[in-house]
């Protein structure tokens, strides 16, 4: 009785894994090249800069806040290592590093508006996403930005047989899912979205922790873009357009919730993947292209569906156990 | 200090949005006043334009605003920022300012009609550039490039190609398209041409592989990448814009397939647009042409028409004048080379 009861709450606990699985697998039935080791890479390669500015994004959503400039910031970025290169002829290095300080520049704006000036998070981070695609039209003239062979060729370069993106992607995954499961500034951030007030009485510093976390997206975004651009080979002006959208949309079809303090990086980068899958597999089956757009939507809406129900049943069966230790311990 | 701080910030924001949400500039050279071009006419169009997102449009702006202000015309620049309702306050806001004439390159077909009707309404000559209205409600002068006969023209030239080939394999060729916005009227002829020029050689190809890329290019990147996994074949591909010609790059020089014309791992190569980027790979023999859609054609058949309309009085003038455009490849080269926009601005910058 017990174990069937354990192999429900595991089913449960891992509905998200399953559903992944099963539209793989479905996808492949119709595709049989889907199924392929090289399809299933190509998928995390085209989804690892989505998964890299989705974690960002997760951390400002644990805190219950949201950024909305990260694709402006994913432009900004690359834009100005570009012209760097390009224009100043300043080494690669150099290059890439000019581009990740004025994203975390934006980041600095950002938390400056959030905590100083207390303007909410959706308003301030609206103004950056308008200002910076400004600033980055106005720099490049709304001229594209060929990027030199020394950042396009980190697109196709592997570390032992893996793509170079998917290598990043799982490292900057790591070090975030360290750092919330294992750090104290972590755990930090989940009291903050949890309960802001609380975690204030707690001792916490709520500006600290709003300061890391939009100072980590940025620069996760502006990560996000180099390595997008690496494979893309060039940036336009319409670079980045709608890509909060997409990181918003991976971290919440991973379970991070929008209200905060909830949310996991594997979540996250499950979300970002499940995304690219869909998109890949209607490729691969060339469906309709006016089919597409509702069959992606149907599933990631079936997946988070199935989320908030696994998510209800997880927090009533928990309950029901304190209630039973409770009677058991009186 | 935090309220002083406040205080400012909001003060140099809303100045900020007074000028941003307005997105209205006006040029107007004062050294033609009596002198150079044609002088001050003491006449004002609206320049309404989508954004300056793209080498067409910035090349467009460029020279529409220029000239017109050249020729002694007091300019309003609108810049939407890709927004539908903020074009139509926008030139309806303009409206209300006794402007003679609206030029403008709407967000969609949908927002052409709209704006045709409230310019109508207020006795303003409109022309719409480049993007044409979805119905022929109301009056205006639409300059357009015939979007599908030089998508076919340039995929002819591709198809010629592909004969070649396959006369000289025996094997039959994939073709793939690269599809734009759906929601773009522009994107759909650009389809259709290429199906016209793709269904008049059936026996040569197998199942075009459509390809969908929202106008994006990680999207695009990502789609085709699936593509050519699930179709290894593919060795002809049709960009539906020629900014995605370096986003195919970035795809198939990793499988040795980027390639110049002549080896027999060149794909089949072709887009649509004109610009520098396609330009230079004509010029260095990896793409086999592009059609072109004639900028300086359009730009001048839109200023002598909202010229002509201010200036004979004709508040409602109802017309299309079509750019036929041309098909640049490397047949034609020699010839065509300083005819496509890309390559004269291109030189001129």
């Amino acid at each position: 009785m017990r174990s069937k009861e354990d192999i429900s709450k595991l089913l449960l606990k891992n509905i998200p894994i399953l559903l992944f699985v099963l539209v793989f697998v479905i996808f492949g039935i119709f595709s049989p090249k889907f199924l392929s080791m090289a399809s299933f890479s190509n998928i995390i390669l085209n989804s690892s800069y989505v998964g890299i500015i989705g974690i960002g994004i997760m951390f400002v959503l644990l805190t219950a806040g949201i950024d909305l400039s990260v694709g402006s910031v994913m432009y900004l970025a690359s834009a100005s290592t570009g012209l760097l290169i390009a224009n100043y002829h300043v080494p690669t290095v150099v290059g890439v590093l000019g581009g990740i300080a004025v994203a975390l520049l934006v980041g600095l704006i950002n938390a400056f508006c959030i905590i100083k000036l207390e303007i909410l998070p959706f308003v301030t981070t609206l103004g950056t996403m308008t200002a910076g695609r400004a600033v980055g039209t106005w720099m490049t003239h709304s001229e594209s930005v060929n990027l030199p062979k020394t950042i396009t060729s980190l697109g196709s370069q592997k570390v032992l047989g893996i793509p170079m993106a998917i290598v990043l992607f799982l490292l900057i995954a790591v070090i975030a899912a360290v750092f919330l499961s294992k750090t104290q500034l972590g755990r930090q951030i989940y009291a903050v979205g949890n309960d802001p007030e609380e975690a204030r009485k707690a001792g916490i510093n709520n500006k600290k922790i709003l300061f890391t976390i939009y100072m980590l997206c940025a620069l996760l975004a502006g990560i996000g873009g180099i390595i997008s651009v690496a494979q893309i080979g060039i940036v336009n002006a319409a670079f980045g357009k709608g890509e909060e959208f997409n990181a918003i949309a991976a971290a919440v079809l991973g379970g991070t919730s929008l209200a905060g303090g909830s949310g996991k990086v594997s979540g996250t980068v499950l979300g970002a993947v499940m995304i690219q899958m869909i998109q890949s597999g209607l490729v691969y089956m060339q469906v309709d292209m006016y089919i597409q757009p509702l069959i992606s939507a149907g599933i990631i809406f079936i997946a988070v569906f199935l989320d908030s129900i696994r998510a209800r049943y997880m927090a009533k069966a928990e309950a029901r156990n304190i209630r039973n230790e409770n009677l058991a311990n009186g | 200090m935090k309220r002083l701080l406040s205080i400012l910030l909001v003060a140099t924001m809303m100045m900020t949005m007074l000028i941003g949400c307005a997105d209205k500039k006006e040029s107007s050279d004062d050294s033609s006043d009596g002198g150079g071009g044609g002088g001050s006419k003491d006449l004002t169009i609206a320049f309404s334009f989508e954004d300056l997102e793209t080498e067409f449009w910035v090349a467009a702006h460029e020279i529409i605003t220029e000239t017109l202000t050249e020729e002694g015309y007091k300019v309003i620049e609108l810049n939407c920022q890709g927004d539908a309702n903020k074009q139509f306050e926008q030139v309806n806001d303009a409206l209300t300012q006794e402007i003679d004439g609206i030029i403008m390159i709407p967000v969609d077909g949908d927002t052409a009609v709209t704006v045709t009707a409230s310019a109508n309404e207020a006795d303003v000559p409109i022309v719409i550039f480049n993007r044409p209205p979805t119905s022929d409600d109301g009056n205006n002068i639409t300059v357009v490039c015939d979007n599908a006969t030089t998508a076919e023209a340039t995929v002819d030239h591709m198809v010629e190609q592909a004969q070649a080939k396959f006369d000289e394999t025996g094997k039959k060729l994939t073709p793939c398209i690269l599809v734009g916005d759906l929601g773009d009227p522009n994107a759909i002829e650009r389809k259709n041409g290429f199906y016209a020029a793709i269904e008049k050689k059936p026996d040569i190809f197998n199942d075009v592989i459509e390809v969908p890329t929202e106008w994006d290019a990680a999207t695009a990147l990502a789609n085709l990448q699936s593509a050519v996994q699930a179709n290894p074949d593919i060795d002809f591909i049709f960009s539906s814009s020629d900014f995605l010609f370096p986003t195919i790059q970035s795809v198939v020089e990793p499988l040795g397939k980027w390639q110049k014309i002549g080896d027999p791992n060149h794909i089949i190569l072709g887009g649509l647009d004109g610009d520098a980027t396609a330009g230079k790979l004509i010029d260095e023999g990896y793409v086999d042409g592009t059609g072109v859609q004639d900028l300086f054609y359009e730009t001048d058949a839109a200023l002598k028409a909202i010229v002509e309309a201010v200036e004979n009085g004709d508040t409602q003038p109802d017309e299309v004048l079509t750019d036929p455009g041309f098909a640049l490849t490397q047949s034609n080269l020699e010839e065509k080379r300083m005819d496509m926009w890309g390559n004269a601005v291109g030189a001129e910058e």
